[in-house]
């Protein structure tokens, strides 16, 4: 093979070699160890260094070397012009005949430069701006660098420094998307307090529900999660138990804390809160309008009878069905106007009567389960523990939860097989 | 072994090393470390066999200058054996001739160390 062909040859693999590891996913310092290698390698050259230029303060940096002890790390000040001068030469610069603007750099520098056995520097630009630089020593061979070496070595720096200006590029995108997720965060938590202060302020409005809008999140998160709801679909069933009663803002205080049975007008008056409350929260974007419709159904039953549409059965949003329940369930464990609250077991009886009627009997099960390991210490989650206290025959409640959970297991394992 | 090891033996005192077929960048790190490995052990004398051998790249020649320089260091003596025509041409083509010794075979490599195979 012809020598001029051999060395185009070598040179387009080296190239090539270059590119692959430039877009690879390697660690960077590695990526830039692999170019210098593939830099000497291509020429023959036994020593040489990769800086990287750095504005503030305005230097190059050596972050790769071959064949020079002690060499990464050191670095070499430059003023101004000179860092323009450079970038703008963008051609390899042979130091001991450099006569032309820059004497004086290499000059102030020839003791670093004889450490480094730089008998080249190449300057890595993109878009006329400097990004670092390549210190070449002598060829193995001892022969001059001819035009076509300088015309391969400054291609080879064009492409190391286009890695450089990726990468910076990539750092600051890295930086910004972590300043973004950090201010994310941030908003939530501030998003998250507000919808609290709607559930206080709500609940302020009833004398007997204090706590009632922040128990129920409680228990519709805890019980969306044991039914295997995760991320955004259960952040929205938390803030929706927390907002569920934001339409009571616009019923009348006489109603709410009325301590006798309602009229039929008052009724119809209270019931207007689930659509109001949709009302209120639907002009908000997204993700609340999820919220909203939530909100809205949050008195509809599973068959049908509820309000404000009178949905059935999973036409009605999980996550409305679970606060539903959570709210049902938080009303008979608290005292209210027209009656104290009830035992735990009477609860449960009613909430078993209710199953399928009133309530997803998945959800109820899903209940069931979380206060069973809440009662017997499986979980040290303590959710429900608070509001039911201590005050009931553990053996009889732990009972009938198990007996409430495996007939709904039976019951819903009935109703999935095809027949 | 692996794609990345590199065999070697002794023999009578000198360090044969086989860089396999693709004397990249990966070979070529296990090679040079090989090297030091057996400099460090007070082998001086090294035969790289590059029968098998039927590439080396930029980064596989980078790697072979430092492994050079260190025998060089060393006081160490460096041959060079079984290289195809295509990896000699490269050699010449870089002017490495004029700093490595090479021979034509392992054996011819052992006998110029004075090593009996």
């Amino acid at each position: 093979m012809k020598l001029e062909l051999r060395k185009l040859l070598h040179t387009l693999n080296a190239l090539n070699e270059l590119s692959l590891e430039i877009n690879s996913t390697h660690d960077f310092d590695e990526v830039i160890r692999a170019s210098l290698h593939t830099c000497l390698g291509t020429l023959a050259i036994p020593k040489g260094a990769i800086a990287r230029f750095s504005e503030n303060p305005r230097q190059l940096k050596i972050v790769a070397a071959k064949g020079i002890s002690g060499a990464v790390g050191q670095k070499i000040e430059l003023g101004r012009d000179e860092a323009e001068k450079i970038a703008g030469r963008a051609k390899p610069i042979k130091l001991q005949a450099e006569r032309n603007g820059l004497s004086h750099f290499v000059r102030r520098n020839t003791e670093t430069f004889k450490k480094l056995r730089a008998h080249l520097i190449v300057p890595m630009t993109v878009h006329g701006d400097l990004q670092g630089a390549i210190y070449l020593a002598e060829k193995i061979s001892g022969d001059d660098f001819s035009k076509d070496d300088l015309e391969v070595i400054h291609t080879i720096a064009q492409h190391i420094g286009l890695a450089f200006y990726n990468h910076r590029l990539i750092v600051s995108l890295k930086r910004k998307a972590e300043e973004n997720r950090r201010l994310y965060r941030e908003m939530k938590l501030v998003y998250h307090d507000i919808v609290k202060a709607f559930g206080s302020a709500i609940d302020l409005k009833d004398a007997y529900t204090k706590g009632h809008s922040d128990r129920v999140a409680r228990y519709s998160e805890a019980i969306a999660k044991e039914m295997g709801v995760t991320g955004e679909e259960l952040e929205h069933i938390s803030v929706a138990g927390y907002l569920h009663d934001i339409g009571k803002i616009t019923v009348d205080r006489s109603i709410i804390n009325n301590p006798r049975p309602l009229t039929d007008r008052e009724y119809k008056e209270l019931n207007k809160h689930p659509a109001a409350g949709y009302e209120i929260l639907a002009n908000i974007r997204q993700p609340w309008q999820e919220i909203a419709y939530m909100t809205k159904c949050h008195h509809e039953r599973i068959d049908g009878t509820g309000y404000p549409q009178g949905l059935s059965g999973e036409q009605i949003p999980l996550g409305s069905r679970i606060v539903t329940f959570a709210d049902s369930f938080d009303a008979m464990m608290t005292d209210r106007p027209y009656r104290a609250r009830l035992p735990l077991d009477k609860a449960l009886n009613d909430l078993e009567r209710n199953t399928n009627s009133q309530f997803d009997a998945k959800v109820v099960t899903a209940f069931c389960r979380i206060l069973l390991k809440e009662i017997t210490g499986a979980t040290r989650e303590r959710v429900f523990m608070p509001m039911i206290g201590l005050k009931f025959d553990r053996q009889a409640i732990l009972e009938k939860l198990h007996d409430m959970a495996s007939k709904l297991d039976a019951l819903q394992a009935n109703s999935a097989t095809p027949s | 072994m692996t794609a990345a090891d590199v065999k070697a033996r002794i023999v009578g005192g000198a360090a044969v090393l086989y860089p396999g077929a693709y004397l990249n960048r990966l070979k070529g790190e296990v090679l040079e470390n090989r090297c030091q490995e057996f400099l460090i052990k007070g082998v001086r004398r090294l035969v790289i066999n590059f029968e098998e051998t039927e590439l080396i790249n930029s980064i596989g020649i980078s790697i072979l200058l430092g492994v050079i320089e260190a025998v060089n260091a060393a006081n160490g003596i460096l041959l060079l054996s079984n290289l195809n025509d295509s990896n000699r041409e490269l050699f010449e083509m870089l002017g490495l001739l004029s700093h490595i010794q090479i021979e034509e075979s392992e054996q011819m490599a052992l006998a110029k160390l004075s090593v009996s195979a």
